[in-house]
């Protein structure tokens, strides 16, 4: 086990290896942010499994290698670990990053609405430095961590997507995050930023595909800012190849009324942590997070979501649920504050689990803490196996045992899968959710 | 077609079914009684093979060969159909998934081809207008917030699909106001058939007002003590099972 010290070598180390790899151009903010941030990682403490949200992360295997921003942009890159496009060309607003940086000759963007603003922070910290100072600045509230402080350190690219007032988006946005790592570990940063200004409107579907053979960390964040009467639908594949690191952060800003709908699909990685945090600025507003996870043989899975209410009249909902085999791990933190002035708060927590292997692990603890009295409130959590009922029943149907389990699991799967408004989007991913159970047939 | 010989079978280690014999032939439909407790559910279980029940001594035969052997699927196959006292939910589970799924396991299995998404609408929708199941369950999750009417013409509409060669019935009345019993009824009456056998198992002689049997026997203390037509259910309505009982320990 590396010690405190060598721990936080290993993000000097990157700091002063990538360093080079900014350009000194550029908006002075920018280079401040940037230097506070390397300030930051030298004295911020670090992930500790003495702390709560990091007990169950094991980050050894993380600390065992140095990454490396890709240098430079790239023109293409070999699409095989894409597979498959959700959307036919054209059917979407496709933005593709690989290996962290944004790449026009495999994206493609439609026509779209007047003065709506969509590509690569790239792009706009060269032509509008200002507006993206203006936005960065919305999440400076967030609470830092030397993470999010590496993911600072090195902003310079991501998703930039601003919708004026009184706009909808029709076509979805779709983000492909292709990371490929070819000689040396890759380290991928995206910070992306989304607006919706009153009464806009947007779908976006963010993906992360790699390869499999591919030894990368991805550190990605995002601000999702949705002022009133907006509406994001928010759909998030991560299908990260199976040796690689992915931590991402989304926070989320919600204004009078605003509709948010997240669904959360994670079956990637060998190692994978999501946070979401959600506040609420204004209220009536409704804040939907659903959650599918599928962690398998050598799979670590971990969701961390903070929604907090400080204002009344809001609802939010936690919706997750998980499927782990072989000796995958999965960790489940929800936590939903309903603070003293936070009256009429609708609130739902749910976390379910099917535990199909005798190795596999589940580590669950959902969070509702209430300070108002006039709230509706509730949570659950359970964690079990395929029930027998329901086996015997499909069984004596005819249907075969083994196909009558992977029916069962996405049957359990679909209850989140349902959430996802768009017909594409919903059967990619249950094609591939029964595709993985089908791989993992051998193990149930 | 069934032939079950001195039947014996104990579930926790508890003995349940104590030398049950019972013959069905093709065509005909048998009622089975008792008192609760008697096993007649057990007996609906153990032919379709469901875990946690331990046949000790006997023997059931099932169109000629030994049916324990079977798992529960293939027994689906060779043409055993339980409609269930609780039918279970699945959540996420489309109806029309699951029974197209159903119905072209057991065809595949029987070396006929599987229908398609057209053919199977056809027929699952001529099926469905036999016990009156409005379309919009179809397409709901399997039983998923159904009342207890609509589980019950759920299980009799798989019943229709498959076309089994033996229905159990395992307490079908149990939950129904009158209008859904006589729907059920009618949907389980247009299904009899000279090629089919049936047996209902029923606390209540209400059922068989609707579904009249060839012969009917009580179940007590896991044997059969008494076999007669319909009128030893009438019988039983207006006496009881503790004459029967008495006579039995007799």
């Amino acid at each position: 086990m590396s010690t405190q010290q060598t721990q936080r070598d290993w993000f000097n180390d990157i700091v002063q290896q990538n360093a080079g790899l900014l350009s000194s151009a550029g908006p002075p903010w920018l280079s401040r942010t940037r230097e506070q941030a390397r300030q930051a990682i030298t004295g911020i403490p670090l992930p500790d499994r003495k702390q709560e949200t990091w007990r169950y992360a094991d980050l050894g295997k993380l600390y065992q290698q140095h990454y490396y921003h890709q240098q430079g942009q790239l023109d293409t890159l070999a699409d095989d670990a894409v597979q498959k496009w959700i959307y036919a060309r054209g059917a979407s607003h496709r933005l593709v990053f690989a290996n962290g940086h944004f790449v026009p000759g495999m994206s493609h963007i439609d026509t779209l609405p007047s003065n709506v603003t969509l590509g690569s922070l790239h792009d706009m910290l060269k032509t509008e430095p200002d507006r993206v100072s203006a936005v960065l600045s919305q999440f400076d509230a967030d609470s830092a961590d030397v993470f999010s402080e590496l993911n600072r350190a090195f902003i310079n690219d991501g998703l930039f997507v601003h919708v004026p007032e009184n706009t909808v988006i029709d076509k979805p946005i779709e983000v492909v995050y292709l990371n490929i790592a070819d000689q040396q570990n890759l380290l991928c940063q995206p910070r992306s930023l989304v607006i919706l200004e009153a009464n806009a409107q947007a779908r976006l579907v963010e993906r992360n595909v790699g390869s499999g053979r591919s030894s990368y960390f991805f550190n990605g964040v995002i601000g999702l800012s949705l002022a009133a009467n907006a509406r994001l639908q928010h759909y998030r594949l991560q299908h990260e190849g199976r040796n690689a690191h992915h931590l991402s952060r989304v926070s989320l800003r919600q204004q009078d009324a605003s509709e948010y709908s997240g669904v959360n699909i994670s079956t990637g990685g060998a190692w994978s942590r999501t946070e979401i945090n959600a506040r609420f600025d204004g209220p009536h507003a409704v804040c939907e997070l659903d959650g599918l996870y599928s962690v398998g043989e050598q799979q670590y899975t971990d969701f961390h979501l903070d929604v907090r209410h400080s204002l009344p009249h809001c609802r939010s909902r936690e919706n997750f649920k998980g499927i782990v085999y072989g000796n995958g791990r999965a960790v489940f933190d929800g936590r939903i504050l309903v603070e003293k002035d936070a009256q009429k708060t609708d609130a739902q927590l749910s976390n379910s689990n099917l535990l199909l292997s005798q190795n596999g692990e589940v580590d669950t603890k959902p969070q509702l803490e209430i300070h108002a009295d006039d709230v509706k409130c509730s949570h659950g959590t359970t964690v079990g196996k395929i029930d027998p009922g329901q086996l015997f029943y499909l069984r004596s149907r005819g249907i075969r045992e083994q196909q009558a389990r992977k029916m069962i699991c996405l049957g359990f799967a679909e209850q989140v899968l349902s959430h996802i408004d768009d017909a594409a989007v919903h059967d990619f991913v249950h094609a591939q959710i029964a595709e993985l159970l089908d791989q993992a047939a051998v193990v149930l | 077609m069934l032939k079950i010989t001195d039947l014996h079978a104990t579930a926790d280690d508890k003995p349940i079914l104590q030398g049950l014999d019972l013959e069905v032939n093709a065509g005909e439909v048998h009622a089975i009684m008792g008192p609760n407790g008697s096993g007649k559910s057990t007996l609906a279980h153990i032919l379709a093979g469901r875990d946690g029940y331990v046949v000790t001594q006997g023997e059931v035969m099932f169109k000629g060969h030994s049916l324990l052997d079977l798992d529960i699927e293939q027994r689906a196959h060779n043409g055993i159909f339980l409609a269930m006292q609780y039918p279970v939910e699945l959540p996420g589970v489309n109806n029309l998934t699951f029974l197209r799924e159903s119905l072209n396991s057991v065809r595949k299995a029987n070396g006929e081809s599987e229908l398609d998404a057209v053919s199977f609408m056809k027929l699952v929708r001529e099926k469905a207008q036999l016990v009156e199941l409005p379309d919009k369950l179809l397409k709901r999750d399997v039983n998923s917030g159904f009342s207890g009417g609509e589980k019950k013409r759920n299980e009799i509409l798989q019943m229709a699909l498959l076309e089994p060669a033996l229905a159990i019935l395992d307490e079908t009345d149990s939950g129904l106001d009158i209008d859904a019993l006589r729907v059920v009824a009618q949907g389980v009456n247009a299904l009899r058939s000279p090629q089919r056998a049936m047996i209902v198992v029923t606390h209540y002689q209400r059922l068989l007002e609707y579904i009249e049997p060839d012969y009917v026997h009580v179940l007590a203390n896991g044997k059969i003590v008494r076999s007669g037509d319909k009128s030893l259910a009438l019988e039983l309505e207006q006496k009881g099972y503790n004459w029967l009982l008495e006579e039995a320990a007799a």
